[in-house]
């Protein structure tokens, strides 16, 4: 497993992106310029050859903006239906990462979203946190993953 | 509207059974998101439940005989995305109903349901309609 573990989430979600809401401007953004105090905050846990967990951040007017497009209304807050569906891009995104780990004969499977940040105080040898600016916003995907000895 | 003419596959008989599982969900989501109260709506919304528990099953079902009958190579994993949404929705409506009723879960199926469907018919069921016109059998009925 090379360490680039970057490149197949921003390519997931450049993906995702592209076919559920006809984005195309999915593009790296240096995550000193992201502020997150008010982010949906999905965890995915990861097992098999790669363990730990993703967290994925939609601040709230990106997480609106989507469930808008999908659903065709107005949604103004941030509620159950509103984190159910964020939850599930993420889980979108994730499932589409490990479909390219398959790929390179990395067997992975993911977890059910989770809301909420997990942190601990484990340490991580595959790490990158970075963000997206899209069209409707920002996205900022946490990555913290150990490769598991065979 | 959460229909999409891009969605379309191509296929005439899944693209019939896509509209009507968009109009459900649809459906479904507009009862649930209407400002009437959960008491006014919990009917509506009960019988949307219902019938759409069972629409998923014909309907992945249908999607599966015709993946059989034209040789889909990705039939085993297809399914068992199906099997896992047909879960989902299995335990999620008996959460529902052990939690008398209460509006919480079906506002997360809701959620879920949407980003599924879209993505499932949007990415997924793409790739049949790919093979199939491919292979010049996209206008079989079955």
């Amino acid at each position: 497993m090379s360490n680039d573990i970057f490149s197949p989430f921003l390519d997931a979600t450049r993906s995702v992106f592209k076919l559920m809401f006809d984005i195309s401007d999915v593009n790296e953004l240096p995550i000193e310029n992201f502020k997150f105090n008010d982010a949906v905050i999905i965890c995915i846990g990861v097992t098999g050859d790669l363990e730990g967990n993703i967290v994925y951040k939609f601040p709230r007017n990106t997480s609106l903006t989507m469930v808008n497009i999908m659903s065709g209304m107005e949604i103004e807050s941030v509620d159950d239906f509103v984190t159910s569906a964020i939850s599930e891009i993420a889980n979108i995104i994730s499932g589409n990462v490990v479909t390219m780990f398959t790929e390179k004969n990395v067997k992975c499977d993911i977890l059910p979203p989770v809301l909420g940040n997990t942190e601990d105080d484990k340490t991580y040898a595959l790490t990158n946190d970075f963000c997206v600016s899209t069209s409707i916003g920002k996205v900022c995907i946490d990555i913290r993953l150990n490769q598991k000895n065979k | 509207m959460l229909w999409k003419d891009k969605y379309e596959l191509g296929v005439p008989l899944i693209d019939r059974q896509h509209k009507e599982l968009f109009k459900r969900v649809e459906e479904f989501i507009v009862t649930l998101r209407s400002s009437a109260s959960w008491e006014d709506k919990l009917q509506r919304v009960d019988e949307t439940l219902e019938f759409m528990k069972g629409y998923v099953v014909e309907h992945f079902h249908d999607e599966e005989e015709y993946q059989k009958k034209i040789g889909y190579p990705g039939y085993n994993e297809h399914r068992k995305i199906h099997a896992d949404m047909v879960k989902y929705v299995v335990n999620a409506s008996k959460e529902y109903e052990q939690g008398n009723h209460s509006e919480v879960y079906m506002q997360q199926l809701a959620g879920k349901l949407l980003s599924w469907l879209i993505n499932h018919v949007a990415a997924e069921d793409q790739r049949i309609a790919k093979y199939a016109i491919e292979k010049g059998v996209a206008n079989d009925e079955q």
